[in-house]
């Protein structure tokens, strides 16, 4: 048995990749076709997703091999056995939901294509599948689990307090199933530009720099010190040497209030080389379009998938993993990832089971600053459990907040700096109101003109 | 259950608290890097600030975070002035809460950034 470790191949052997590159050939594929203009999915007045994401995930083969909105039967085996039609791992249902009135209004059925706009300009055509009704409350609650279903890792029944729950719960009643195109490939702004490695480009890269084992870090946050440290000692992991690469891949979307803008987040993660923390030639930035459901163990198999897709070997796991409050047990992705969740459909682990993932898990315990040891410590190597002083993103959000400047063992000042210049541009250094507005008119990225005929 | 609160020390804050019982509270923390005090929040305190401020949460360790700068400057103002780091902070603090909601959401629109 050989030791060395190669890239692994996509989820389901091959990426998806549904992008015309040709705007000609775009225009012509979306002539004739009756438009509808993507709307964001509200809650209580404030846009929590915007379905324009999944569709530049799916085409560019983030979630490969998923090629566009599920159909109900596809919903169901996913919520059932997180499976495809085709038997491949897949976590969330992926829907594009309309309202009874737009569905009444295009008049569209089964068979038909129909044309998605996006900022005004043609963007995406979906070739209808199947028009179907959903439960979204049903779809909710059957996404996340609850305890008496899923009893080993569900704590508590998930309600509004959830972001992921109120996104299914919030979803129009109406499916549109079928696959995607992107006709008008998006062009990507400052600063998102520069990290926009889709999987084969992403695969591409890490070919040229010679890596051969890769380690993922997820992230939502500003990294601090405890993110670095987790980092660079996951990344010890590899095969015959440690991993060649650090990718971290930041999920940008929809945002809380109180998170950090997605354009700080970006920059300051790459500010962790620029600074030399990690070296540049090891550490990588990288980013996938998604609006998070923190579904801590479910969403982790988003995170593998994702990952594996860009070519990645490895992928870190922490302490409540894509989790927000106390749904599931802190512990529950390294439960899912060490043992399996059978209730979930998982009897082993999801790399165990048949057409299971190829990426591995790396389940990692904590970092934080022990003054006895008299640095950043591994829990499950410093035992002055009672002296701990623990990295936690909310005192640092605090700090900042108060306008101080972060000690370097805290957070990295070209980190803290990278915080102050998107401070600046949006006079504000987290999420609020004004920049949920800005988020939710101008994206990521821009759609270049495209004049698409009425006539086919 | 109780929770904890850590107050933030620079030098003007820790000048205003000179000579007073909360001098000797003060922690060193990473390193030395982060001078802060710790105080304990009852739970009934601890659950009127998190039903006010809809950002407000407890983190890993324990700790209120994600509350406004206001809230927290004005705890620290009772501090100083009393000495103290007992309940009675908290209930002089609370019950200005209407005029802290005011200027917190001032700071829910703008934070001057630092010049660095």
């Amino acid at each position: 048995m050989g030791l060395k470790i190669d890239m692994p191949e996509p989820n389901g052997g091959r990426l998806v990749d549904r992008v015309v590159k040709k705007p000609e050939i775009g225009a012509k594929m979306a002539a004739g076709c009756p438009a509808f203009d993507i709307k964001p999915t509200m809650f209580k007045g404030s846009p929590i997703r915007n379905v324009y994401r999944e569709i530049v995930s799916i085409c560019y083969g983030f979630f490969s091999p998923v090629e566009g909105s599920m159909v109900r039967e596809e919903v169901e085996r996913v919520l059932k056995e997180r499976r495809l039609l085709n038997d491949c791992i897949f976590p969330y249902p992926l829907v594009f939901d309309i309202t009874e009135e737009d569905l009444k209004g295009l008049g569209v059925e089964e068979g038909d294509r129909l044309l998605l706009r996006l900022k005004g300009q043609p963007f995406a055509v979906i070739d209808i599948e199947e028009i179907y009704k959903i439960d979204t409350d049903d779809l909710a609650t059957r996404t996340f689990g609850t305890p008496e279903n899923n009893p080993e890792v569900v704590r508590e029944p998930f309600n509004e307090k959830h972001p992921g729950y109120v996104i299914y719960k919030s979803l129009n009643p109406y499916v549109i199933g079928g696959k995607f195109f992107i006709v008008n490939p998006p062009k990507f702004r400052e600063p998102f530009d520069r990290f926009w490695f889709p999987p084969a480009e992403a695969r591409k890269e890490f070919k040229n720099k010679g890596w051969r084992t890769v380690i993922a870090h997820q992230t939502r946050n500003v990294p601090h010190v405890g993110h670095e440290f987790l980092m660079k000692n996951a990344a010890y992991m590899g095969d015959t040497e440690p991993c060649h690469g650090i990718v971290v891949n930041a999920i940008i979307g929809a945002k809380r209030l109180g998170d950090y803008p997605d354009e700080a987040i970006i920059e300051a993660h790459a500010a962790t080389n620029e600074g030399k923390y990690i070296k540049p030639e090891r550490h990588m930035v990288t980013f996938t379009l998604w609006d998070m459901r923190y579904g801590n163990p479910i969403e982790s198999l988003l995170h593998g998938i994702i990952r594996q897709n860009m070519g990645v070997s490895w992928h870190m796991f922490g302490r409540d993993h894509a989790a927000v409050g106390e749904f599931y047990d802190e512990y529950a992705t390294q439960i899912l990832w060490g043992e399996g969740i059978p209730s979930f459909g998982f009897e082993a682990p999801p790399t165990d089971v048949y057409a299971g993932l190829k990426i591995r898990p790396q389940n990692m315990q904590e970092f934080w600053y022990c003054p006895v040891c008299g640095e950043i410590a591994y829990k499950g190597n410093c035992g002055h459990i009672d002296e701990k002083q623990k990295f936690s993103g909310s005192f640092i959000r605090g700090m900042v907040r108060e306008g101080v400047f972060p000690p370097k063992v805290i957070m990295r000042p070209e980190v803290y700096k990278a915080v102050v210049k998107w401070w600046k541009k949006f006079n504000y250094p987290f999420v609020n109101s004004a920049y949920l507005e800005y988020k939710n008119k101008e994206g990521e990225f821009d759609l270049p003109a495209m004049e698409v005929s009425e006539k086919r | 259950m109780a929770y904890n609160m850590a107050l933030l020390l620079d030098s003007a804050r820790k000048e205003k608290i000179k000579g007073t019982p909360v001098e000797q509270q003060i922690q060193k923390l990473f390193g030395g890097e982060v001078e802060a005090v710790i105080m304990e929040i009852p739970e009934e305190h601890a659950k009127k600030i998190l039903d006010e401020f809809t950002t407000a949460r407890i983190d890993s360790r324990g700790f209120l975070e994600d509350i406004p700068v206001a809230l927290k400057r004005a705890i620290f103002s009772e501090v100083a002035s009393k000495g103290s780091t007992g309940p009675e902070v908290l209930d002089a603090t609370l019950a200005k809460l209407d005029e802290i909601k005011e200027e917190a959401k001032k700071e829910s629109e703008y934070i001057p950034p630092p010049e660095i």
